[in-house]
């Protein structure tokens, strides 16, 4: 697999050149990071800590962190602890449902290096590779303060520009494709049009097509009803190929 | 999606269509799946769809060595850590014939009992929740979080707490810390009335939870249900009486049962264990002063223990049903095989599959919620 590079960018955006631009763009970085509706999928289970963190004890709310239960609504995607492969490609479709822009935080170590079970065929070791992930909160489990204080980190970084990884996302998607490609095989693919989103939001630079996305174009199939998952007759046997 | 995808979405054929419960789902007790398929809203078969969690724990084991498997069980099943590390340390101790210095065992029946009452907290805020009183959640988990801050100052960790190991405890208890397990419970026990104000003897929740997914007691022996959602059908098993193990034989306390065998029967059970077990800490913290001397069995350098060859089951009653730890051992180093036997796979899968039928979708959620079965658990 190839491998590309893409330095991090530089948060000020150099084409707005008007200061009046700048000054509005700011304004809308701050409501952003004040309105952080998250999904809480609990992938892992670092998601115990959550429910404190949530509730009245620790009391996310008061940050104005919300959460929230379909990718529509949500800004912010909570990965709470190590993903199985199975769990990664519903994660990959519920963030390329979400809408831009959007930030993802890894929460647990398992989701930096594997953690516990960086021996385990089954879980992926290095959430990056297949996300852009603006914030790790590193920890096993980390507490409820630490997530909390991830937050605020994160509503920062929203504020200065710095979390910009959907735009990564959009510049890169032939990298990240790759290495989902690498892990669910040639014809993996999600409903979601990526390169179409990132030519919407001008983000469409040479590291968006590539190799990868032109295997994606030769396999991509179109949806098709799913195949029903129970015969008719009432034995639960599954019929013809597996979803998975 | 692109627009020539939006024609995939068919119309179903007939009033019967599938659906997709979990796994990104609030109604959906961590990362797991259920198919159903739906007349109107009546499921008429569902299928459990795991595996989300897999990380291979058994196989993980073999690869490691005998102590370091320690921190490895709890991960097993979240909101009840601490019977797994009891559960596997036993195993070994069976395996190398290892004495358990009587304090440690009171020290252990404390940790279970403590465990037992936050999973049971937390599991009735699920429960609330998919009823829409969120309310209840709140506390549940706040009130959960004092015997967490219990544990924390005990052990150092929240949730996973790696205390119990094989041929005792880490340490012994900071001092007095007696009294405020003593105010804790008074703390909680002074709670229940207003849950059951607030939630047991909600009208909404009685009307929902009654007769939904019921299960009788014919049934449960028949899928292997264990624990609360067997005493919930009125058999009254607990591992804890009927094969005692650690000091349970000394501890006086009463087994919970309701007869209906239904959502709302199950969770009642939980509320009256609460009660016990709220009274089983008391006894443990009114004895414990008396039992002095040790609290671990010397073992050998943990990096070259290697446990005599043989094999053993043991078993524990966790918060969730009957736990079971399979080790074999071939006198190496590492475990040769381990299998656990976890209560929430028959709840999650084989149960869940049959009573979801019949019920209504909005009903699902809480019919996997009183079964409390625990995702991670089954899928291992
Ligand atoms: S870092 Fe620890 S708590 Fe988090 S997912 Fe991994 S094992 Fe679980």
């Amino acid at each position: 697999m190839k491998e590309i590079d893409n330095p991090i960018e530089a948060p000020v955006d150099q084409s707005r050149t008007n200061p009046l631009a700048r000054v509005f763009d700011e304004l809308v970085r701050f409501c952003r990071s004040r309105s952080m509706f998250m999904l809480h999928y609990c992938t892992g289970c670092g998601a115990i800590e959550l429910p404190p963190a949530m509730t009245s004890r620790f009391d996310m709310e008061r940050l104005g962190i919300q959460p929230m239960v379909t990718p529509r609504q949500a800004d912010i995607l909570l990965i709470t602890g190590y993903v199985s492969i199975k769990t990664l490609k519903r994660v990959i479709l519920t963030y390329e449902q979400m809408g831009s822009p959007k930030y993802v935080i890894g929460i647990c170590s398992c989701t930096v290096n594997g953690g516990m079970y960086w021996q385990s065929y089954a879980t992926a070791k290095q959430l990056d590779q297949y996300l852009p992930v603006d914030l790790y909160i590193a920890g096993c489990m980390p507490r409820p303060e630490a997530v909390l204080e991830g937050m605020r980190k994160l509503m920062d970084r929203i504020r200065s520009g710095e979390a910009d990884g959907w735009k990564d996302y959009y510049r890169r998607y032939d990298w990240y494709l790759g290495n989902q490609q690498h892990l669910f095989g040639d014809d993996w693919q999600t409903p979601a049009d990526v390169i179409g989103e990132a030519s919407h939001y001008d983000l469409a630079e040479p590291g968006t097509e590539g190799e990868h996305t032109r295997l994606l174009q030769q396999c991509q199939k179109p949806l098709e009803p799913q195949q029903t998952f129970f015969q008719i007759g009432g034995s639960l046997e599954k019929k013809g190929e597996s979803h998975e | 999606m692109r627009p020539e995808n939006y024609q995939a979405i068919s119309h179903p054929p007939s009033n019967e269509y599938e659906l997709n419960f979990g796994p990104n789902h609030p109604g959906i007790e961590g990362n797991y799946a259920l198919k159903v398929k739906l007349h109107g809203d009546v499921v008429v078969a569902a299928r459990a769809d795991g595996g989300y969690l897999h990380r291979g724990f058994e196989k993980l084991m073999e690869g490691r060595l005998w102590i370091q498997n320690i921190a490895l069980v709890p991960r097993i099943c979240v909101p009840d850590p601490v019977p797994m590390e009891v559960c596997y340390s036993m195993a070994v101790e069976a395996l190398t014939d290892m004495e358990v210095p009587e304090r440690a065992q009171w020290l252990r029946v404390l940790q279970l009992e403590l465990s037992r009452i936050a999973a049971h907290l937390f599991t009735f805020g699920g429960h609330a929740a998919t009823t829409g009183m969120y309310t209840t959640m709140y506390w549940g988990v706040a009130d959960r979080d004092q015997v967490l801050d219990l544990f924390e100052e005990w052990t150092g960790g929240r949730v996973y707490h790696i205390y119990n190991i094989p041929g005792g405890v880490r340490r012994d208890m900071p001092a007095g810390f007696l009294d405020r397990v003593s105010r804790t419970m008074d703390y909680i026990e002074s709670r229940l009335p207003d849950y059951d104000n607030l939630f047991f003897t909600n009208q909404v929740f009685v009307d929902r939870a009654r007769d939904t997914g019921p299960m009788n007691q014919q049934q449960a022996l028949e899928w292997g249900v264990t624990g609360p959602n067997l005493r919930a059908t009125g058999l009254a098993f607990d591992v804890r009486r009927d094969d005692p193990y650690l000091v349970y034989d000394q501890i006086d306390f009463d087994i919970p049962t309701e007869a209906p065998g239904d959502a709302w029967a199950r969770t009642l059970v939980r509320r009256q264990e609460l009660k016990q077990s709220i009274h089983i800490v008391r006894q443990v913290v009114e004895k414990l002063p008396s039992v002095g001397g040790p609290v671990r069995t010397q073992i050998p350098n943990p990096l070259a223990w290697n446990v005599p060859a043989g094999e053993t089951y043991t078993r524990v009653e966790s918060s969730k049903g009957e736990l079971g730890y399979y080790v074999v051992s071939d006198g190496g180093d590492k475990p040769h095989r381990v299998h656990v036997r976890g209560p929430s796979s028959m709840h999650a899968v084989q149960v869940l599959e049959q009573l979801a039928v019949g019920a209504r979708l909005e009903d699902v959620a809480q019919i996997m919620f009183s079964l409390d079965a625990c995702p991670p658990e089954v899928d291992r």
